[in-house]
């Protein structure tokens, strides 16, 4: 099948977006290149932290005349952002495969959860009123207002460059805070066409600024006293040591989603077909660059004799590495590929570090992803075949860290006790599925596990817009979820009024 | 090459569909005793097309299996169809043709539909209706031809 049409032609200079004008920025520019074909599709600045300054001074000043704007009319600019991102959805998809390197089907997908947060929060009038109670004492009435607190920094990651920020942007846009959103150097050009979308919808001057860059961006963020809050999606020691802590410090909400570690288990009685093409897509969709990738697979043996279990084991990792061993890698816009890249040659070089500590280790390489084969003729710089290992403990390298790729880790577990002792054992609580048939195991895990985002059946546990997106232990920091009513709870101050009219 | 991805399925179906209308097109202005028949199947195959595309990208999130959802993957061979008749062709000619273009659609529909019926729900869903409605075209046409 043929390559489906690029819709970027040529290199796209990203300017800042602040103050409703597209400006150039004063730092250096770094290209963006399409991890597929190894081309510059773009260049990025590095902005100043004058940029984010002037950004910050831009939302400030636009912040009264929004937050007195209705609600109605603050929906209306948002219904407006859906239509016109669904106009243009395939293009926006196609993007977002050019700078990252997903399918074209992952693409469509972000997109399409990206619209569904858009959607969410154009039901603003009805998500933010409060409540209110007559006479809590003989004619005097008390009441809950919600009120919109200021101006939010977004962080967004690489490897969901449209749909993350719009986890956050469209939340606090609705509830009548000014943002302004840094997204990752790697792949900024889907936040670029989300504001040019805000520009058309007629979101005011101010109100939706982007400033690309890297850490000046976040530090000034995270220094400018008139930033009220934090979002944030990335890796842990950057959410727990700099945002979350720095945000303590600063007097800052936050919500900072982090890295994962998330296990798969595989009961006796599970549907084995089904379960295994969630775990494809677990493992090795987006190319293991989720936060909600598979990373452990366990088949657990409850109830099983030990010659029983065995047959069971080899039952589901035969079926899990042949089916593996068959996924299509190549370039996304390619419809029958199945796996893309990883971003960049760097982060083919990190995973492919982790899979030599796994040797290394001791664990068995029984599908080596590293001799690379590919449909079509592409540069092999950032592409990696589908990797698993069998005999991998929780203590190992590759057991216990994120390795944020497509390598899949087996374990065993004898029984459901074990299996949920390993998933506690691992520091990060992200998320945790089972497949089962069985009630009873599946309400054990769900009570039991300590993990934000609980799968049953489900290889990719990805709360839809109108949950909040969770997460534990070293996964999360904060106390409000982006997504939802956990995410207008986030962007409003609770105002109490109690009045008597004498 | 088969087809495995939901991208890659929607797509041959898709184009199956605007193929086979512009064909139905072409037989309404060369026949026109069965101007009605054929202009009411290439309306119809448009209305398909938008029904199947609407489903998918209506319900494609990164948490449905897209890239895993159709097994082992459809053969496009398979399902090859003939859009081009003899210069002399009769109109039961015509409509014998139809009816296996028809009769090839329908069963893609229903291959798809049982391949992917475990992960994505509402596209299979559609798969089977717009069979279901391929079934009726094939009797139509069934009777057609017996009328002679």
């Amino acid at each position: 099948m043929a390559v489906l049409e690029e819709p970027i032609k040529e290199v796209v200079t990203i300017k800042n977006y602040i103050d409703g004008e597209w400006v150039e920025s004063e730092g250096e520019l770094i290209d963006v290149i399409n991890p597929a074909t190894q081309k510059v599709i773009a260049r990025v600045p590095i902005s100043t932290r004058d940029e984010i300054n002037a950004a910050v001074k831009a939302a400030q000043r636009a912040f009264p005349m929004w937050r007195a704007t209705p609600p109605l009319a603050r929906a209306r600019c948002l219904f407006r952002m859906k239509e016109i991102m669904e106009e243009r959805f395939e293009e926006l998809s196609r993007i977002q495969t050019m700078e990252h390197g997903k399918t074209i089907d992952e693409s469509r997908g972000e997109t399409r959860r990206g619209i569904e947060n858009v959607e969410v929060a154009t039901g603003i009038p009805s998500l933010m009123m409060g409540y209110n109670l007559e006479d809590i004492a003989t004619g005097i009435d008390e009441y809950v207002i919600r009120q919109p607190v200021g101006v939010f920094g977004i962080i967004g990651p690489f490897n969901f460059p449209f749909m993350v920020p719009l986890w956050f942007a469209p939340y606090a846009v609705a509830t009548g805070n000014c943002i302004i959103i840094k997204p990752s150097s790697e792949d900024p050009i889907s936040q670029m066409k989300i504001a040019e979308i805000a520009e058309e919808a007629g979101i005011p001057p101010g109100v939706w600024n982007v400033v690309n860059g890297g850490r000046t961006v976040v530090g000034g963020m995270l220094d400018h006293p008139g930033i009220e809050g934090i979002c944030f999606v990335g890796s842990t020691p950057v959410g727990r040591d700099v945002i979350y802590r720095r945000c303590g410090e600063t007097g800052k909400r936050v919500i900072a989603q982090c890295g994962a570690k998330n296990f798969l288990l595989v009961m006796p009685d599970a549907n084995l077909e089904r379960t295994i093409a969630a775990c494809m897509t677990s493992f090795y969709g987006n190319t293991g660059q989720r936060c909600l990738s598979g990373a452990n697979l366990v088949p657990v043996g409850e109830g099983l004799n030990e010659q029983e279990y065995e047959a069971f084991y080899k039952k589901v990792v035969n079926a899990f590495i042949d089916a593996a061993a068959k996924i299509r890698v190549g370039y996304g816009l390619d419809e029958t590929v199945q796996m893309g890249p990883l971003r960049d040659k760097g982060k083919k070089e990190r995973v492919t570090g982790y899979i030599e500590k796994g040797i290394e280790e001791g664990a068995n390489l029984v599908l080596d992803g590293r001799d690379v084969k590919l449909v079509g003729e592409w540069p092999h710089d950032a592409f990696l075949n589908p990797t698993a290992f069998e005999d991998v403990s929780p203590d190992m390298t590759i057991g216990k860290e994120e390795i944020f790729g497509p390598v899949a880790s087996i374990m065993r577990a004898r029984n459901l006790d074990e299996a949920i002792e390993m998933i506690h054992g691992n520091p990060f609580g992200n998320a945790a599925s089972i497949f089962t048939s069985s009630g009873k195991w599946a309400r054990d895990f769900q009570y039991r596990v300590q993990c934000g985002n609980i799968g049953i059946n489900i290889g990719i546990v990805a709360p839809m817009a109108f949950f909040p997106f969770s997460g534990m232990k070293d996964s999360f920091f904060g106390t409000l979820h982006g997504q939802g009513r956990e995410a207008i709870r986030f962007f409003t101050e609770s105002k109490v009024v109690i009045q008597r009219w004498f | 090459m088969l087809l495995n991805t939901a991208s890659a399925v929607i797509s041959f179906v898709t184009k199956l569909e605007e193929e086979t209308a512009k064909f139905y097109n072409e037989l309404a202005r060369k026949y026109p005793e069965g101007k009605e028949v054929f202009l009411s199947f290439s309306k119809e195959n448009r209305k398909s097309k938008l029904m199947v595309e609407r489903a998918y990208y209506g319900v494609i999130t990164d948490a449905l299996e897209a890239c895993f959802s159709f097994k082992d993957g459809l053969d496009p061979k398979a399902y090859a169809i003939k859009t081009e008749l003899a210069e002399d062709a009769s109109y039961v000619d015509a409509l014998k043709a139809v009816l296996e273009i028809e009769e090839t659609i329908r069963k893609l529909y229903m291959d798809a539909a049982v391949l992917s019926e475990g992960l994505m729900a509402d596209v299979p869903r559609v798969f089977n209706i717009v069979a279901k409605k391929r079934g009726d075209r094939i009797a139509k046409l069934k009777a057609l031809i017996a009328e002679g």
